[in-house]
């Protein structure tokens, strides 16, 4: 295909990255179903495909997008399609993290209290929960899961909290040397994001352990179980997904594909680790501590 | 002390917005998105530091489970 001209769109050939990625969310989503309500799992092989599946039109679709841009295919409009894609995909994340944090302030501070008799729930509490103490953290009224500790914040989380921020002042450092034609420094400090990432999701994982053997706090442990779950899970497979898109920046910075007056691809990527990093900011301060 | 916590994410939610705003319109040849991020990424290592010195002088309670409380 010839190069693009300024007013002419780019319409790109027929994709099948979307069809495989809904293949892949599918089988992912089932997996997880599978994983979650049999009584004994084993292996969760659906869930390990449907992420190899992803993972495969993660590369796919970029491969091609990178190819495709680094082939002059793409002119100002396509830019500016890419730009408003950006807004999409972020407006779709707030609002998904928008969901789980609202879940947990409403029921801190909305149905537990009225649980415990607050507002207009005192005849639920003396008809339905008597004796039930309407206070946060809770596995609410039927004590589901049983009795269970809380992480300490002030190490595990406390020492994430740290690694993230860190990574976030590395790829501040990598976003300046880019602008400065810097490409060594900015390839140092890609990769220290990478690992800090990496060393981030480790500890989660350790912290999941630590949660499940020694405290009892699991995902079945009623509202406090789920809303910490969902809202930690979801957050450590963002960082898994903005360290694989670090890495591919750090190939194509490699590669010499971004210019200091033209890197959309790399400055969209260090938005979205920043957004990842001011989630968990949230979560340390909403779920850990306060 | 939750309210300079509190005011101290609107802060840095408005810099990464801010940061948004002008990667979305800029053509990558103005600072304003990376200045923007450079103020975010300030702005939480203080409110980091902040989080520490008020669990260290006993400004802001940790939750705890009801069974555990005193």
């Amino acid at each position: 295909m010839s190069e693009a001209s300024k007013d002419q769109y780019y319409v790109p050939h027929l994709a099948k990255w979307p069809i495989v990625g809904s293949v892949g969310l599918t089988v992912t989503v089932l997996g997880a179903i599978n994983l979650l309500n049999s009584e004994n799992p084993g292996t969760p092989w659906m869930l390990y495909l449907g992420f190899a599946i992803i993972l495969l039109m993660m590369f796919g679709w970029f491969g091609e997008v990178i190819k495709e841009s680094e082939d002059n295919l793409y002119n100002t409009q396509v830019d500016t399609s890419f730009r408003m894609g950006m807004i999409w995909f972020i407006f779709s994340e707030v609002m998904f993290f928008g969901a789980f944090f609202g879940a947990l302030f409403y029921a801190r501070t909305f149905s537990v209290p009225w649980l415990g008799g607050e507002g207009t729930g005192l005849s639920t509490n003396e008809v339905l929960w008597n004796g039930y103490e309407g206070v946060w953290p809770t596995n609410g009224p039927g004590d589901l899961g049983g009795r269970f500790e809380l992480i300490d914040p002030y190490h595990l989380p406390l020492i994430n909290t740290l690694l993230l921020l860190a990574s976030s002042v590395t790829i501040t450092i990598a976003h300046h040397a880019l602008r400065a034609n810097n490409r060594s420094q900015t390839i140092i400090w890609l990769i220290a994001t990478v690992i800090l990432g990496a060393v981030f999701l480790f500890y989660q994982a350790e912290e999941y352990i630590e949660a499940y053997r020694d405290l009892n706090l699991t995902l079945s442990s009623g509202i406090y179980g789920s809303t910490f779950f969902m809202l930690t899970g979801f957050h450590g497979m963002h960082v898994t997904l903005g360290a694989i898109m670090i890495t591919i920046i750090t190939i194509r910075v490699i590669r010499g594909h971004f210019r200091p007056e033209s890197h959309f691809g790399f400055e969209a990527v260090a938005w979205y680790w920043h957004f990842v990093d001011v989630v968990w900011l949230g979560l340390f301060i909403f779920v850990y501590i306060l | 002390m939750k309210i300079v916590i509190i005011l101290m994410l609107l802060f840095i939610l408005f810099s990464l917005g801010s940061a948004m705003f002008y990667l979305v319109k800029g053509q990558g040849k103005s600072q304003n998105t990376v200045r923007f991020l450079t103020v975010r990424v300030v702005l939480s290592v203080l409110l980091f530091l902040f989080i520490i010195l008020a669990a260290h002088m006993g400004w802001i309670e940790t939750q705890q489970p009801a069974f555990l409380r005193p």
